[in-house]
């Protein structure tokens, strides 16, 4: 089954839109968060994978906001103009990640929620998410290797880094469960559409994905209860991104050289 | 944390010959995979390996990098 973005109605456009700008969002903090750890990585080689995944990330925003056209949206002001207070982006990369076990629970968890849902996205009726997509996520796997990777020594560590991290999942975890898992009125008719896998599925997927990672910090994914704090109107938890994230998002110390 | 150095080898094209063209410090082989593939990204390599430097064996004791890094590893452990 292929969706004619033409054919669909008001809310449905809406819930679409709602999809494609908290994936967007949600790529384009991920490449923050990324990015701010360029120089402070634990090793230079390390420094340098950090600045490919932000440079992904960003590369995968810029296609999911053009996806906007297609639902007659203009991605310009969107990408430009929108106070932190829109943003969309999943809550777990609203601030700047405070230590690098922080980053790494993102890497691990932000970035596999964010895959999740693209996944199903990918799979569902929406012909320019099914075409565009899977190069995503094929650029994703090497994020998810490093993550692991990363997630493991610092779980077998026996200095402060294993508590950091311990910390760092119990702070974005449930937020990631929600938004992973989200299942409002607007996310059920994107699933009744066919554009994304139910709420239960999408879960099931993310659960799956970081069970063993979890468990490495004798964390049990499957008894973490999702945040109940939910924006219907942006698809997210509570909350917002931090200001300064948002105006290296929008460019606004490069307006003056934007290029149309 | 410690780390291992990983040699790396590539080729442009098929047929080609393998080049050393660097190498990365890595905590294990996956990392050591993904460092080299974002490190030396500057063109799109038909193969690239990665080798531990400590399973390099030269065949001879000559001027060779690989026979003096060799030297320079065995001094160091000695010096322990």
């Amino acid at each position: 089954m292929t969706l004619d973005p033409k054919n669909l109605g008001p809310e449905d456009r809406t819930a679409l839109i709602r999809l494609v700008l908290t994936l967007a969002d949600s790529k384009r903090l991920m490449g923050i968060r990324y990015s701010d750890w360029l120089l402070g990585a634990p090793s230079v080689e390390t420094g340098i994978a950090t600045s490919s995944m932000a440079q992904d990330e960003w590369g995968h925003a810029r296609l999911l906001y053009a996806m906007l056209k297609e639902l007659d949206v203009d991605p310009e002001p969107i990408e430009h103009d929108r106070q932190a207070s829109e943003y969309a982006s999943v809550a777990a990369l609203d601030e700047e990640a405070p230590d690098w076990a922080a980053l790494v629970a993102m890497m691990a968890l932000a970035d596999a929620a964010i895959a999740t849902v693209l996944g199903s996205f990918a799979e569902g009726a929406f012909e320019t998410a099914r075409s565009r997509v899977p190069k995503m996520l094929a650029e994703e796997r090497f994020h998810a290797s490093l993550a692991a990777a990363w997630f493991r020594r610092l779980a077998a560590s026996e200095g402060e880094a294993r508590p950091l991290l311990e910390r760092a999942v119990e702070r974005m975890l449930p937020g990631l469960l929600a938004w992973a898992g989200a299942d409002d009125e607007s996310a059920r008719r994107l699933v009744d559409a066919g554009v994304i896998a139910s709420a239960d599925e999408r879960l099931t997927v993310f659960r799956d994905g970081v069970r063993d990672l979890l468990a490495e910090i004798d964390v049990d994914v499957d008894a973490v209860e999702p945040d109940a704090d939910w924006d219907v109107e942006r698809g997210r938890t509570g909350g917002q991104p931090a200001e300064e994230a948002v105006a290296r998002a929008r460019g606004d110390l490069n307006r003056a050289l934007f290029v149309e | 944390m410690k780390e291992t150095i990983y040699e790396v080898f590539a080729r442009n094209n098929r047929g080609d010959p393998l080049a050393h063209i660097g190498y990365v410090d890595a905590f294990d082989d996956e990392t050591a995979k993904i460092h080299a593939l974002t490190t030396y990204d500057e063109q799109s390599w038909f193969e690239m390996c990665v080798v531990p430097r400590a399973a390099i064996i030269p065949v001879d004791d000559g001027e060779g990098l690989f026979a003096q890094l060799r030297r320079a590893s065995v001094a160091r452990e000695a010096a322990r």
